[in-house]
């Protein structure tokens, strides 16, 4: 290849190394790579593979213990070289950089505009009025409706997708040549992502910035970039561009990345293990049913001198059946109440109104002493790996504790020999016994989690985003194991989880939930393939494709607005605005059976909500 | 705000009134009374003493006396102990003792403390940080009634430099012991919460995009991270400064300057069941309008706390 293009960025042997109690950790081992103008080139890896450190090294951001070698060339300057004062001249200015988590990444006590203000303060010479111009116009730019009135607010009172418009914003600000995104849309629902992803493709055509886009996402990257290298373990296993990598990957860990990776387009990926069909005959229709339930919370509004509460619907008339050993999948972006949905059916939260019966029985009502009698068959597993275990007991004990409270006339040996078997099970090695959680990663945590909740043979267990911590492969190993224990045991699952790519490998069923309310229900064939509501489209249109020609020649579909607050009596009517008159005599949405088995919720045609 | 006050000062009656009953209650439940002392009146001397103060009412009957006079005329009644003074007499000549000291502590806790834990906290692992971290462990075992008497055998007795006790109405070669004695834990405490919360506050994700922004390093700390550091630091100086205007016993009595401190001693030794309950009242009283003004303080520093 031929660099007519002098390269604007050139990372040169670049060696991370950070001091620890354990001695000299090598975080980056040796890297070169380039950048030229308005280009957007992919740094991809799984999670410690050192692909933000480079960055956080070009803007000074390494943390105290770290050390790098090499060279950092951009605009003619080494930054390693650079003092702090000399650094932040380009950083902020030149070069700029938007992060992971954007609820935590904006100063919570000054304003939007406070923190826009004062990047042209420093870099710019511009005087009040401008600078407000200025700053209005990229508000503006990144599409956040009401400019003026959100520059006044502090960052809390904005959406996580807004609060990261607002970073991209800032970074714009002083027009640099370079925006480093560091895992950008990670935190966010896959209709932000969608909007985020295309704010910075207009930003590298309209203003020919170049964007460093880090990420663990290979649909991210099919969708953004020109040229990515793969990173693994500190070093660049495979280099070139989107197409070269994509279509004919040389090194076995992309192919493997690429392997793993769950993609909507296409469930049946060949190393996969299948799910076991339902066999209708033979199980009965009373297994779990849920009949209407509702989870209202009541919110503190306003202030004087006798504030009123109003009821927040999380869970708002929720209806469905489970049948023995089906998975159903409930998916839905962040505060649909699909986590609420999961712990009102398990009564870790007292529903408001509803019934659950279970094989026949209700759920509801019961007494503390005969619900812990249900719980032996009735299991969780929750998001966080490594929060969710006693970070004081070893992992066995862990396990162990639902024998200890439901097979108490169990000996202590019996127990550990079925600990050590269900270790085996979910493929965790025997001589982990006596490990802590904070000694293992995420996905053998994980693990454990399973183990434990598999270990008294549950009839259901409910999986709250139990892969949604984890690195693809990790979280592909995890899908597998279980589906295996679903064949193996005849076990029910509510798998929740907002990825959708992920739950149509491993559910049977699909429930799509929209603040409380379930819009659509269907086989997660017929939900994919034939979607009817708009939310389930523009949900699915917005999930990113591991494969660069699909991705590019995609539209994704944005109905306007923003998502609305569940406490907004209106929100529901966001598909149907035509009936939106009849909020008053408490109308709400209908879910209408439109052929058998797929219920789709009243709405308006997606071309009216669209126009 | 204002709807935030109203709600607060409602919400304070009932806390008072049950600081009240309590406080009532716990005296009148140990046995003895004001007047039995180790010599031992006659009877009928002591009934026409329990009948000048009412003492052979019944109970309620006090209590309603008592809070009568509380509420309509702000009295707080007769002292027990002190012959024709009442309880306003004594709190209106200690109080102002106290109070004086006391602020002048707190200002100097505050002025030394927060500065001294944010340069520490900037400086993380640095001889400064050590130093500070030094100092702060130092004073805060070292209890003033060391720290007093330490005080007077240098500036008394070896530089003869200032007077050893006395107030002499607040002149300053009199305030100052005092002054030093109180204030040197309190601002080790202050300057412990600060560096620790400052240290947090720099290492969150907004400090790391401020960086990034190219800002200087002391604009980051002024700016960004000073505000959510100082909150835990605020929730501390809220009942500290309670406790330092309303005297400290041991002050009182090393230095003999008359504050109310002493008086909340005597008054317990002495059963004067009235001063006891005065002095208890205007703690209680002190310590909701400080929390309050902390609360008030909180909305300030973080907007996510609306009032």
């Amino acid at each position: 290849m031929t660099d007519i293009i002098k390269p604007m960025f050139e990372v040169n042997n670049l060696k991370i190394s950070f001091a620890t109690n354990d001695g000299i950790v090598e975080a980056v081992k040796g890297v070169s790579f380039h950048i030229n103008p308005g280009e957007c080139v992919g740094i991809v890896g799984e999670s410690g593979s050192g692909k933000s450190q480079t960055f956080m090294a070009a803007m000074g951001l390494l943390a105290k213990n770290g050390h790098a070698d090499g060279s950092i060339i951009f605009q003619g300057h080494n930054l390693l070289e650079l003092s702090v004062e000399q650094l932040n001249h380009v950083r902020g200015k030149n070069m700029s950089m938007i992060f992971q988590d954007p609820l935590t990444s904006l100063t919570p006590h000054m304003t939007i505009l406070a923190q826009m203000r004062e990047v042209i303060a420093l870099h710019m010479d511009l005087n009040q009025a401008d600078t407000d111009r200025v700053c209005r116009e990229w508000i503006d730019r990144v599409r956040i409706a009401e400019g003026a009135r959100r520059l006044n607010q502090y960052p809390h009172e904005l959406s996580g997708g807004m609060r990261q418009r607002v970073m991209i914003a800032m970074s714009m600000l002083c027009s640099p040549s370079l925006l480093i995104a560091d895992e950008p849309t990670t935190a966010l629902d896959v209709t932000v992502q969608a909007e985020i992803l295309d704010l910075m493709d207009e930003l590298k055509r309209e203003n020919g910035t170049a964007i460093a886009l880090i990420t663990h996402d290979m649909g991210v990257m099919a969708r953004m970039c020109d040229r990515l290298h793969v990173m693994r373990y500190g070093e660049y296993v495979e280099e070139g561009t989107a197409e070269d990598v994509f279509y004919n990957p040389q090194h076995q860990y992309t192919k493997m990345l690429l392997d793993s990776m769950p993609r909507i387009d296409n469930p049946d990926r060949t190393s996969h293990h299948k799910l076991k069909p339902i066999d209708d005959s033979q199980t009965g229709d009373d297994f779990l049913v849920v009949d209407d339930l509702k989870v209202h919370f009541k919110i503190k509004v306003g202030g004087g001198i006798w504030p009123k509460t109003l009821p927040l619907k999380a869970v708002d008339g929720v209806s469905f059946k489970l049948r023995e050993g089906e998975t159903l999948g409930i998916v839905g972006e962040s505060g649909c109440g699909k986590s609420t949905l999961a712990r009102a059916v398990l009564q870790l939260i007292p529903p408001t109104d509803g019934v659950v019966t279970w094989i026949g029985k209700p759920l509801s009502g019961l007494k503390k002493e005969e619900l812990k009698d249900k719980r032996k068959d009735l299991q969780i597993v929750f998001q966080d790996p490594l929060a969710s275990l006693d970070p004081r007991m070893t992992i066995a004990s862990s396990i162990m504790e639902p024998l200890l409270t439901f097979a108490a006339h169990m000996s202590k040996t019996d127990m550990k020999e079925r600990v050590m078997k269900m270790m085996d099970r979910v493929g965790l090695n025997r001589n982990m016994i006596n490990r802590y959680p904070h000694e293992l990663s995420g996905g053998q945590n994980q693990r454990v989690g399973i183990a434990r909740a598999m270990i008294m043979q549950p009839k259901l267990v409910i999986c709250d985003e139990a892969v949604s911590a984890l690195d693809v492969s990790v979280q592909a190993q995890i899908i597998e194991l279980l589906i295996d224990l679903q064949a193996e045991f005849k076990l029910s699952i509510l798998f929740i989880s907002h990825d959708l790519a992920v739950v149509r490998e491993i559910s049977h069923r699909i429930m799509v939930l929209y603040l409380g309310r379930v819009v659509e229900m269907a086989n997660s064939r017929d939900i994919y393939d034939n979607p009817i509501h708009p939310y389930t489209k523009q949900l699915i249109s917005a999930v990113p494709v591991p494969d660069p020609k699909i991705e590019r020649a995609r539209k994704s579909i944005k109905i306007p607005g923003e998502l609305p607050s569940p406490m907004d009596p209106n929100a529901q009517f966001k598909f149907l605005p035509s009936k939106r008159d009849q909020v008053a005599q408490g109308y709400q949405p209908k879910l209408i059976e439109h052929s058998p088995g797929h219920f789709v919720a009243e709405h308006d045609p997606l071309e009216t909500l669209l126009a | 705000m204002f709807s935030f006050i109203i709600r607060r000062t409602f919400s304070s009656i009932p806390t008072i009134l049950i600081l009240i009953l309590i406080s009532f209650a716990l005296m009148r439940l140990a046995p003895g009374s004001p007047f039995s002392s180790d010599r031992g009146l006659p009877p009928e001397v002591l009934a026409n003493l329990e009948a000048k103060y009412g003492l052979n009412l019944p109970w309620f009957e006090q209590l309603y006396t008592y809070l009568k006079g509380i509420i309509f005329s702000f009295d707080f009644g007769p002292s027990f102990k002190y012959k024709d003074r009442s309880v306003n007499d004594i709190l209106a000549q200690g109080f102002p003792v106290t109070l004086t000291y006391g602020l002048w502590s707190f200002f100097i806790a505050v002025a030394v403390g927060i500065p001294l834990g944010i340069a520490a906290a900037v400086r993380h692992n640095t001889k400064l940080d050590y130093l500070a971290v030094g100092f702060s462990i130092g004073a805060q075992v070292l209890p003033n009634f060391v720290m007093a008497p330490i005080l007077v055998i240098i500036f008394t007795l070896w530089l003869n430099w200032l007077p050893g006790g006395g107030w002499n109405g607040g002149e300053w070669q009199y305030v100052i012991m005092p002054v030093i004695a109180l204030s040197t834990s309190y601002m080790a405490s202050i300057a412990r919460i600060t560096r620790s919360s400052m240290l947090e506050v720099l290492s969150a994700n907004f400090i790391r995009t401020a960086k990034a922004k190219g800002l200087a390093n002391s604009s980051i700390i002024l700016n960004h991270a000073l505000k959510p550091a100082l909150l835990p630091v605020i929730s501390y100086l809220g009942p500290a400064f309670v406790s330092m205007i309303t005297g400290s016993v041991i002050i009182d009595i090393y230095f003999s300057t008359g504050g109310m401190g002493q008086f909340f001693v005597d008054a317990a030794l002495n059963r004067d069941y009235s001063l006891l309950m005065g002095v208890t009242i205007v703690f209680g009283v002190m310590t909701i309008l400080f929390n309050t003004i902390v609360d008030i303080a909180y909305a300030w520093l973080d907007p996510k706390i609306r009032l």
